[in-house]
């Protein structure tokens, strides 16, 4: 089994296979590009109105934000594993680390859900001011990749529990879209929660 | 596997402090609250995406993006 580990490892050391697929990686820098942008477009917006965006930097409660970046890290964790128990050939520990992938996901969207519900009902809206603007257009447009990674660790759960046509190659690349989720979230936490 | 479970609790570890630096004032915090979460991109992007195995090109382009990043955004602020 370790030279199976050692043949993989080889094969990323292709340029074209990197873990996960180029074509995954592509997506993958293309999205942080995106919301890296995006990220600094508000850092210049508070730069112009610091109060602004002081003040409702303090309206987001960020034990929330640090709760829910621990359930990212934490279902990242599980899901690497999940990945090495299957090169393993011990499936049913895979199976059951992606479970505990996909609870954490689940548990993100349930804090989230519920951070958005006081928002709204506090009247903290998309357009109460361009802090807001910011947090729900990059908050909400993050949580469809969560809900998207979501579906994907679905139908990647169900393909290797029926033993399908689902391989290796494929989990690796549903493991690098919900990872790419973490790495999304770890630049919109401290920028939006706790920099203002 | 040992890695990855020491991987796990230092970012555990990292994403309090950055909770409890971001309650204290003065423009370090800032600069530590983006090297906090400079290390944690890295600690996922390596450890759990397995980056640390790819090609130089993969790892170079992840550690360019984020100094880009960081840099631009202190540049900012």
């Amino acid at each position: 089994m370790k030279k199976e580990l050692s043949i993989n490892h080889q094969k990323y050391k292709n340029l074209y296979y990197p873990p996960g697929g180029i074509l995954l990686w592509i997506i993958i820098f293309l999205e942080l590009i995106t919301f890296g942008l995006a990220l600094l477009a508000m850092a210049h917006s508070g730069k112009e109105n610091p109060e602004v965006f002081h003040e409702s930097r303090l309206l987001l409660n960020s034990t929330i934000g640090t709760v829910n970046t621990l359930f990212l890290i934490v279902s990242g964790f599980f899901m690497a594993t999940s990945v090495w128990y299957l090169k393993q050939s011990n499936q049913k520990k895979s199976l059951l680390f992606l479970k505990l992938t996909m609870l954490g996901g689940f548990f993100f969207l349930v804090l989230k859900s519920i951070e958005y519900a006081h928002k709204i009902e506090m009247g903290y809206t998309i357009g109460y001011n361009t802090f807001f603007t910011y947090y729900w257009m990059l908050t909400l447009f993050h949580v469809i990749h969560v809900v998207v990674g979501l579906i994907i660790l679905l139908l990647i759960h169900k393909g290797i529990s029926k033993n399908t046509s689902t391989t290796i190659e494929d989990v690796e690349a549903s493991a690098a879209f919900w990872h790419m989720c973490d790495l999304i979230w770890l630049l919109l936490f401290p920028i939006l929660y706790l920099l203002f | 596997m040992k890695t990855i479970k020491i991987i796990l609790a230092i970012l555990i570890v990292l994403t309090c402090l950055a909770a409890y630096l971001s309650n204290m004032s003065g423009s370090h915090v800032i600069f530590g609250i983006l090297a906090i979460a400079a290390l944690k991109f890295i600690g996922i992007s390596f450890f759990f995406m397995d980056v640390k195995n790819a090609h130089s090109f993969w790892k170079g382009s992840i550690i360019a993006f984020l100094v880009l990043f960081s840099i631009t955004l202190l540049i900012i602020l």
